[in-house]
């Protein structure tokens, strides 16, 4: 059971409403989409999510995990920014594994990994690189690589 | 075209300060003489030597560089925190209060130099080491946090937020994310902070007399009713400037900006 979302609410202190009521369930595995108008609420709703945004009501768990009043660092999600939100002052490499560093993972285990992610996607060359000295082109393919590590790591 | 006005401008710039570091290694008849004298004299070190047995510049000094690093350094720890809960944290009329605090820049020192005073006589930190430096923090400390806050507000929402889902904690995300990232403006306050600081005479000379003396007032004690000791001053004036030129040069190597620009496509 992946995701799943009982009647999750979020009013902003201002008093916009941005979601109502969503009741919502996503099976694990599953490609999930969501499409709407601007200011529909589905920023609010993965931001929500990933922990980024307290509900104003409603539960979410994870994995069969209630995780609604946890940390972001501790619910085992990952998301991709719209900016890519790569750290401009850490190299490739660094980018990559403060994940795993801050999850405590061992050293052997994050080369490891790392060598492994790095060969498959054929970032060997960019890893000592800045974000600033990246093309847009290897710059989304160290995201995928960041990608890859987390979702090894959920599964 | 441009070299030649830069050139004109750092000679201008440049000029009093060659003139003084001269006299300040010149014979006092040479000091003296109707005729500038810009070479030919035996250069001496004897007002510096003056200046370390007469006008006890050992301690003066000491007095300087313990009060002015100290403050600087307690404004910079207080005003990173201080900004960056002013920038990020959800604290209502976050704007007003950095404003409020800047406001206290806008005060003329002269104002509060006599309220000062009394209040430290009252609690004993007159002529004391401490007593300066809590002036000097409360001076500094509007100023880099202002600073520092439009640093921070310059740095995109999502680096840190992909860091709370990294799973770093808030001191952790200041410590490996926005403290990287604000060096160019942590390098400006410093060096604001410390000139500022270094140069400071209302308040040492209002509120020092004998312990706690820092350079600025000695150096005004070279000129008495009768005279002005040239040589000594003039020895004085560049150990005072020395300490600046230094810390400048080595901050200034963080002062690149744009680091951050790179985060966002």
């Amino acid at each position: 059971m992946g995701v799943l979302l009982s009647g999750l609410q979020k009013r902003y202190s201002d008093g916009t409403q941005a979601v109502r009521d969503l009741n919502l369930s996503i099976a694990s595995g599953e490609f999930f989409s969501l499409l709407g108008p601007s200011g529909c609420g589905k920023t609010t709703t993965l931001r929500m999510i990933a922990g980024l945004e307290e509900p104003t009501a409603g539960r979410i768990q994870i994995n069969e995990r209630d995780v609604t009043g946890i940390d972001p660092g501790d619910r085992d999600v990952a998301m991709v920014f719209q900016s890519y939100a790569l750290y401009p002052h850490m190299t490739a490499r660094e980018n990559l594994i403060l994940n795993l560093q801050a999850q405590k993972v061992a050293r052997d285990e994050i080369d490891a990994r790392l060598s492994e992610v790095a060969r498959l996607l054929g970032l060997e060359e960019l890893l000592q690189k800045k974000p600033g000295q990246l093309s847009g082109g290897s710059d989304s393919g160290s995201l995928w690589a960041a990608q890859s590590f987390v979702v090894q790591r959920c599964s | 075209m441009g070299d030649v006005v830069a050139c004109t401008a750092v000679a201008f710039w440049l000029l009093p300060v060659a003139w003084i570091a001269l006299t300040s290694i010149k014979p006092t008849t040479e000091i003296n003489s109707v005729q500038p004298v810009f070479w030919g004299f035996t250069p001496t070190l004897e007002h510096y030597s003056e200046l370390f047995q007469r006008f006890e510049f050992s301690r003066i000094m000491l007095n300087s560089f313990l009060i002015v690093p100290a403050a600087t350094l307690i404004v910079i720890v207080l005003a990173v925190f201080c900004a960056y809960a002013l920038a990020r944290l959800p604290v209502k009329g976050a704007d007003q209060i950095a404003l409020f605090i800047l406001s206290f820049r806008f005060m003329p020192g002269m104002l509060v130099v006599l309220p000062y005073y009394l209040m430290f006589q009252g609690v004993g930190l007159l002529d004391t080491h401490l007593g300066m430096i809590l002036v000097y923090v409360a001076f500094g400390l509007p100023f880099a946090v202002w600073l520092l806050r439009g640093f921070l507000l310059d740095i995109p929402r999502d680096l840190e937020e992909a860091a709370l889902l990294d799973g770093l904690g808030r001191f952790e995300i200041i410590w490996k994310i926005i403290l990287p990232l604000t060096r160019p403006g942590i390098a400006v306050a410093t060096i604001f902070t410390f000139v500022f600081t270094w140069n400071e005479y209302l308040f040492a000379f209002a509120l020092t007399f004998d312990r706690a003396v820092t350079l600025p007032v000695q150096l005004s004690k070279m000129i008495d009713a009768y005279s002005v000791l040239w040589g000594p001053l003039s020895a004085a004036v560049i150990l005072q400037l020395l300490p600046m030129i230094a810390v400048v040069f080595f901050i200034q190597k963080h002062m690149v900006r744009g680091l951050a620009l790179g985060a966002v496509k």
